[in-house]
């Protein structure tokens, strides 16, 4: 299937400043993509461009086969923008908002209403669908920023940092809806400043510094690039010595240190190798009586890569 | 619908919504121009002067009389109303009652003094409450001693060269002459680049004019607010043409416009008592009037960074052009070096053109007035647009 995004070759000047300098992004049907970058990566700038808002001095943008520049307004069609500040009237109401942004899409009549009315349900406003924005909570004006983004059913959605200033219950709805999305099939790009929303969303992530992409891959590909190993912890008794070197001789095992009534252990896919792993233990005569997995996160690969942390 | 046609909807809806459209565009000048007229309004009022004098003569000669004849000269042109009054203090009683503007007082000797060409001089009380009717009445005794000055030389030259004494025959043709002399004074109508709007409409479009800057600025600056609100984002995001954005814009600063000097020449008209002219040519002033005010604050809001900075800037630009064109004072009578920078004003063009309309002339007049406003829109709207397109480029 081809991919709903092909961005190739993005460059970005602002005077002396490269904010973008050859950026090349590729986004599947159902995939969710990620893009991590400190402040000033150009990860805005990235996403400005694929959206249309912004003129490339260089490359090329298409989403569902059709060239999208800021003057095009065909291939914007394909493409809803979920930017990283409220983008909605405090002084209309939220099916208002939705109305008036859908109508900017072509939508009319039946169908714009009818699709207010499930935007309105799937972001949680239906009770409060007429009354004003700005009486609304700061995570509610998030939803309805959001619902503005999906009231076209896009190809493409864009969501930069959809998140931040959210409370706890409306950020989970947020990435509950859009686990949905692209479970339906939409294409999702999304920057985010939050590690864990990355972790537990995305497909791939891409990690953008200064103007370039660093690194992209799956989390785990990323992981193994720096060369990070999941690390288990096995509380036991027993002969933890003989299980320590029972443990060193499984494959993708690099390590396996016994100390007391633990056995610190460092390997691959730590998840897939874990019975084996317990079976050994298991078969020189030791108790297994706890494990605990850690995996290496998407911030360790973020500081190897760029040499800072995510919120530099 | 148009895209531009929506966005101009969406935000006619937030602006009456806030009500602040329908107070700056019709509250406000409505208001101002109503206290303006009641304040100011007698003053201007060249059109409909309801003069009334009185006469005291106490010289009871035939020079005195010749004095009188000026007086009856206006009043059978209808341009006064003339009551004799036995003494002083009779006359000071019917301008207490208000029955009188102001009067003259020839006190005894008038004759005598002329003859003999000793000063002399024609008293002139007048109601503080009637300061032009009592400069009329002023200028009315000026021009009649001017004509005695006149008189008075060619007597002395004529005694001189007959060394014989004037005749009674004499001195009545001489004092005539005199009155006669004093007849120059007459309403005259002027000429159209310099005519005057009666107080009640020079107010009412001076105010509308002035406030029709601020009232257009709601529609202009929202490229602003929406760049503030970050709406701008999603509205470029969208399959729009950027135009659109700027057109629906414009459409509301003319829409807002358009309604708000519409409400205020009709109001006014019923309210105020204001002549606006013939209604086609009006309109083409209102409309003229209006492009030139979006042009010229679209500029505005190209250059600056914030709504607040284009809502200060545009409040700057709007109070100097107001001023400068004359919708608080009227420059025509100004000297000339203010008379000639007005020009450059559309403020000035307007009522200019306004002033083209009065005393029942046709619409047609109003054309050149709004041909020059039209070039003020047309400049400035050009630049405008450039540097709007330009912005929402970065």
């Amino acid at each position: 299937m081809a991919p709903v995004l092909i961005a190739e070759g993005m460059v970005k000047t602002f005077g002396d400043l490269v904010a973008v300098n050859g950026v090349d992004l590729e986004i599947a049907a159902g995939e969710t993509f990620g893009l991590l970058g400190p402040n000033g990566a150009g990860k805005t700038t990235s996403i400005s461009i694929v959206g249309g808002l912004l003129h490339p001095d260089r490359g090329t943008v298409t989403v569902a086969g059709v060239p999208v520049s800021a003057e095009s307004t065909k291939g914007k069609a394909a493409i809803g923008l979920v930017p990283q500040d409220l983008a909605i009237y405090p002084d209309l109401t939220a099916v208002e908002n939705l109305t008036f942004f859908g109508r900017l899409y072509s939508m009319n009549g039946a169908d714009l209403r009818s699709r207010v009315d499930e935007v309105l349900e799937v972001i949680g406003l239906s009770e409060r669908r007429d009354d004003l924005v700005k009486e609304f909570s700061g995570g509610m004006k998030r939803r309805l920023n959001i619902g503005i983004g999906l009231l076209h059913k896009p190809q493409l959605l864009i969501l930069d940092e959809p998140t931040v200033g959210v409370d706890p219950q409306s950020r989970n709805a947020i990435l509950e809806s859009v686990e949905q999305l692209s479970g339906e099939g939409m294409a999702v790009l999304y920057t985010t400043h939050y590690m864990e929303e990355a972790e537990r969303l995305c497909d791939r992530v891409a990690i953008i510094d200064e103007g370039t992409i660093k690194a992209e891959g799956t989390r785990r590909e990323l992981v193994s690039m720096i060369g990070q190993r999941d690390r288990v912890t096995v509380s036991a008794s027993g002969d933890l010595q003989k299980a320590a070197e029972a443990v060193r001789r499984l494959p993708d095992v690099s390590e396996a240190s016994p100390s007391d009534h633990r056995i610190e252990i460092l390997a691959n896919e730590a998840a897939k190798l874990l019975p084996a792993l317990l079976a050994s233990i298991a078969a020189t005569g030791a108790a297994v009586t706890g494990v605990q997995v850690i995996e290496p996160n998407l911030e360790a690969v973020f500081l190897h890569v760029t040499g800072k942390a995510l919120r530099d | 619908m148009s895209a531009s046609t929506r966005i101009a909807s969406k935000d006619l809806k937030l602006r009456v919504r806030d009500r602040s459209a329908i107070i700056i565009g019709i509250v406000a000048p409505l208001t101002l121009a109503f206290i303006f007229n009641l304040t100011f309004g007698s003053a201007l009022d060249t059109t409909s002067l309801d003069l009334h004098f009185g006469l005291v003569d106490q010289d009871q000669t035939t020079t005195s009389a010749s004095f009188k004849t000026v007086l009856d000269d206006l009043e059978g042109q209808g341009m006064a109303t003339i009551v004799s009054y036995p003494s002083a203090a009779s006359a000071e009683s019917a301008i207490a009652a208000g029955d009188i503007d102001a009067y003259f007082l020839l006190q005894p000797g008038m004759g005598q003094a002329i003859q003999t060409g000793a000063p002399y001089v024609i008293k002139v009380v007048g109601d503080i409450d009637h300061p032009t009717s009592t400069q009329i009445a002023t200028s009315i005794a000026e021009q009649y001693g001017q004509g005695v000055i006149t008189v008075q030389t060619a007597l002395g030259v004529s005694v001189e060269m007959s060394q014989t004494p004037p005749s009674p025959l004499d001195l009545v043709s001489w004092s005539q002459a005199a009155a006669q002399q004093a007849r120059g004074f007459q309403f005259v109508p002027v000429a159209a680049a310099t005519r005057q709007l009666d107080g009640p409409t020079f107010f009412a479009a001076g105010m509308a004019v002035f406030f029709l800057f601020f009232t257009v600025q709601f529609g202009v600056s929202g490229v602003l607010e929406e760049e503030r609100e970050g709406t701008l984002t999603r509205l470029l995001a969208a399959p729009i043409p950027r135009r659109s954005l700027i057109l629906g814009k414009a459409i509301l600063a003319f829409a807002l416009g358009i309604i708000s000097m519409t409400v205020l020449v009709i109001a006014t008209s019923l309210l105020m008592g204001s002549d606006w002219g013939a209604p086609l040519g009006v309109a083409i002033l209102v409309i003229a009037g209006v492009l030139s005010a979006i042009a010229i604050l679209g500029v505005v809001a190209a250059v600056a960074k914030t709504p607040e900075g284009a809502g200060n800037l545009g409040s700057i630009i709007a109070v100097t052009l107001g001023m400068l064109g004359g919708t608080f004072f009227p420059v025509g009578r100004a000297d000339d070096l203010l008379s000639k920078l007005s020009l450059i004003t559309p403020h000035a063009w307007f009522m200019r053109g306004l002033g083209d309309l009065a005393g029942d002339a046709p619409w047609t007049a109003a054309l050149p007035a709004s041909g020059a406003i039209t070039v003020f829109a047309l400049v400035f709207g050009s630049v405008a647009w450039m540097l709007l397109r330009r912005r929402m480029s970065r």
